[in-house]
């Protein structure tokens, strides 16, 4: 027994070993995606998080920190705020939802130190299960115990394997030399966060119905956040970003949505301070286009100007 | 609990420590910590479901504790008949009352007689087939007198519920299970190591095979009047495959894992898929299960002795049977039908025991004659399982309608390279290891060590580069 328990350590080590080997080698060969369905480490993810992860790590002590999904860096933009004096970050990332906003506020929140966060709600960002925005984070940041906190909050084999690798590429330095375009396709990265879209209008579509379900670990983790943004007294403030009318009509139980996120504390829902057209407004069903963005930012400013 | 979670893979080495340091290999406390562990792994997906597993143990160990003192013949049928209803009555219920309520009621409104007959919600407990199946191994055998009658109710429970092959097989004969519940268990090395292998190679199979091939299965079938007729034919091999990898996948973990506990289970599969006929794919495939029929069924029935009649009559009952085990769809008593069909001919020329070897033994490759003829069975297997996979009648027929058109002989549109490459890997090492009892039994023990761990590790890192994301189920659990 003995030796069935010793050979047992002996070759976990050696397995271990082994697969981390493995997923170097296998990530970062030039095979196609489908053959590697279980690591996806991709630096250039969209939304210029790289440049903004490069970027945070530069800035402290400001006014304002956005958090959030692709609505945050694609809706803040952090030069009509600064032109009120605001100094404020936008750390929006795609798809974040609050398994990552967690990783993040412990990751940067000491070092940025803000006065007050606007954290993002929208409703698919309660309901997903974070896995692909997680990716995300692991592929554009350096990795710490945080990212090891949160594999094990998404607990999923493609997060595990993504961070191993991610970290073996930390451990070497392996992005050091990349440099992410500030212009790519029609996203131009904006210091401090944000990222302007070239100016779309969108072709308006129906959507199906759904309902908003959450998912209990984003919740759970939506919660943590709020109480860890509390412990250290700044302002929080929820803000329901426009998305198109009709995509927002189609959410059969948007009142529950807004009693739950009222009962958090202060909480904007703009899809009802706001009457926005779908084209005109917008560039997809979910995201502002610039006319947008300005209308958007010009009234939250005003309302945090009356507060 | 499923092998293939997080729980079962805490909740092993759990048990397995608990029974070789705790118990301090006192026979009857190892037996009843499996009865704990049984329980436990069993109520983890349904706790309700364990008194039946109970009720079943105390009605059989009753039966048999009084067949033991009971000489009269006709008190004795009286007691194993009782043993029949019971196990049979409860499968009977779960499984097939809304079959047969629906059935009826269509019978009779075929007839033009409206009848009023509300079908209840019915949840299949998991693992009943084959735990009911394994009971009456016992009662049957007991009173056959082929096996003493237990006096030991906790290594009889232990017999009933042991864990690794509780809710999918294999379906242990009480003449080589239950004896071993009575003999002390020592460890033993190489047993456990290669316990350990199987449950490796039965991972691989389950989480890489199975699951990969039913994501494109799944598809397929569920959108089968959109593909063409090659594609079709794809969705049926991914099928094939996924049923292969996950049931034969299963079995490998119950197998190796019960070896850790110091228990030989029977081999339940030997690479069917490299048959020469449907004869040697039917002793190949679900060992435990066939010769289980065969046995309780087919022989008692008078086999293939007999008339031309009797023959054709015993071979289409205990396919039909089969099929029906499988669940209660009309599907399934037609691809046990085909299977009949299959096997007919072989039977009634006396060809049904041409191939008992391993095929190409001890050569690299078959000859031409035998591989053209493991692809014709192969081929058979594939179309039959259609009927397996099918959702009813009317869906098998249409999927084989589409499936024989103008479009068969064009390029598929699913094609996954991944999957492709995985089962050419897959059927390149069940190959090499068909000699053995699993496909990695004997590949590489004569290498060096650090080669041997390599391979096992290159396994392991298939398993967490390819495997599904998504906790499946198994198949038979719906069994």
């Amino acid at each position: 027994m003995q030796k069935f328990l010793q050979n047992i350590f002996l070759f976990l080590v050696f397995a271990a070993i082994f697969y981390v080997c493995g997923l170097f080698i296998w990530g970062s060969s030039y095979t196609f995606g489908q053959l590697k369905p279980n690591v996806n480490y991709q630096i250039r993810y969209s939304g210029h998080s790289f440049t903004r992860f490069k970027e945070v790590k530069k800035v402290q002590d400001i006014d304002i920190l956005f958090l959030g999904s692709s609505h945050t860096y694609r809706g803040f933009d952090t030069r009509i705020f600064s032109k009120q004096g605001f100094k404020t970050f936008n750390l929006g990332s795609s798809s974040q939802s609050h398994i990552q906003t967690q990783l993040l506020l412990k990751r940067y929140l000491d070092s940025l130190s803000p006065k007050q966060i606007i954290y993002e709600v929208y409703p698919r960002s309660f309901m997903i299960d974070g896995v692909e925005s997680g990716l995300d984070i692991i592929s554009n940041d350096r990795n710490d115990r945080h990212s090891l906190a949160m594999a094990f909050n998404l607990n999923h084999i493609k997060t595990y394997n993504t961070l191993a690798y991610g970290f073996i590429r930390d451990v070497f330095n392996l992005n050091k030399s990349f440099e992410e375009k500030l212009q790519r396709d029609m996203d131009t990265y904006v210091s401090g966060g944000y990222v302007e879209r070239q100016l779309q209008y969108f072709k308006p579509s129906a959507h199906p119905e759904l309902d908003i379900e959450l998912n209990e670990a984003q919740w759970d983790s939506f919660l943590k956040n709020i109480a860890l943004i509390r412990e250290q007294n700044i302002e929080v403030i929820f803000v329901y970003a426009p998305i198109t009318p009709s995509l927002y009509g189609s959410y059969t139980n948007n009142d529950y949505f807004n009693t739950l996120m009222k009962s958090q504390g202060r909480y904007y829902n703009f899809n009802e301070i706001l009457s926005m057209d779908d084209s005109l407004h917008f560039y997809d069903s979910h995201h502002l286009n610039q006319k947008g963005v300005d209308l958007f930012n010009n009234e939250l400013l005003d309302l945090l100007n009356k507060k | 609990m499923l092998f293939n979670s997080l729980d079962f893979a805490l909740f092993l080495p759990i048990v397995f420590i608990l029974y070789w340091f705790v118990t301090k290999k006192n026979l009857k406390a190892q037996n009843i910590l499996i009865v704990v562990a049984s329980y436990v792994f069993y109520g983890w997906w349904d706790y309700r479901f364990l008194s039946l597993i109970l009720f079943s143990t105390l009605v059989d160990y009753a039966i048999g504790r009084a067949l033991s003192t009971q000489e009269d013949t006709s008190k004795r049928k009286a007691l194993l008949w009782t043993s029949i209803l019971v196990n049979l009555g409860f499968l009977g219920f779960f499984k097939y009352y809304n079959f047969f309520l629906d059935n009826f009621v269509s019978a009779f409104s075929f007839f033009g007689q409206e009848i009023n007959a509300n079908s209840l919600n019915i949840i299949l407990p998991v693992g009943i087939s084959f735990y009911t199946f394994q009971t009456l191994s016992y009662s049957i055998d007991v009173y056959k007198r082929k096996l003493e009658p237990t006096k030991d109710i906790f290594a009889f429970a232990a017999f009933v519920s042991f864990f690794p092959q509780l809710v999918a097989g294999p379906i242990e004969r009480a003449t080589n299970l239950l004896p071993q519940f009575y003999t002390k268990r020592n460890f033993d090395y190489s047993k456990a190591v290669d316990g350990l292998r199987q449950i490796l190679w039965g991972l691989f199979k389950k989480v890489v095979i199975a699951d990969n091939c039913a994501q494109y299965a799944n598809i397929i079938f569920n959108n089968s009047e959109n593909y063409s007729g090659s594609t079709l034919v794809m969705g049926a091999l991914f099928f094939t495959f996924q049923i292969y990898g996950d049931f034969s996948g299963y079995s490998d973990i119950a197998i190796g894992t019960s070896r850790l506990f110091g228990f030989n289970l029977k081999q339940n599969f030997a690479f069917p898929y490299f048959s020469r006929d449907i004869a040697e794919f039917w002793r190949k495939w679900h060992i435990s299960l066939s010769t289980w029929f065969r046995d309780y069924l087919y022989i008692p029935l008078g086999g293939s002795r007999g008339s031309l009649s009797k023959k054709v009559r015993n071979v289409f009952i205990i396919f039909l049977v089969s099929g029906f085990w499988h669940g209660a769809n009309w599907t399934f008593i037609i691809w046990g039908a085909l299977n009949a069909l299959y096997f007919l001919p072989i039977l009634l020329t006396n060809n049904n025991r041409n191939h008992l070897d391993v095929v190409a033994k001890g050569s690299y490759l078959p000859s031409v004659k035998e591989a053209l003829q493991m692809l014709l069975t192969f081929s058979l297997t594939v179309f039959a399982w259609i009927f397996f996979r099918a959702i009813d009648l009317e869906h098998a027929l249409s999927y084989i309608g589409s499936m024989f058109s103008s479009t068969l002989l064009s390029i598929p549109k699913v094609l996954p390279a991944k999957v492709m490459l995985l089962l050419v890997f897959f059927m390149t090492i069940e190959w090499i290891g068909r000699e053995g009892q699993y496909g990695i039994s004997k590949l590489g023990q004569k290498w060096k060590r650090p080669f041997r761990w390599a391979f096992y590790a290159l396994i392991i890192c298939m398993i967490g580069l390819f495997m599904q994301t998504k906790e499946t189920p198994f198949i038979y659990f719906q069994f």
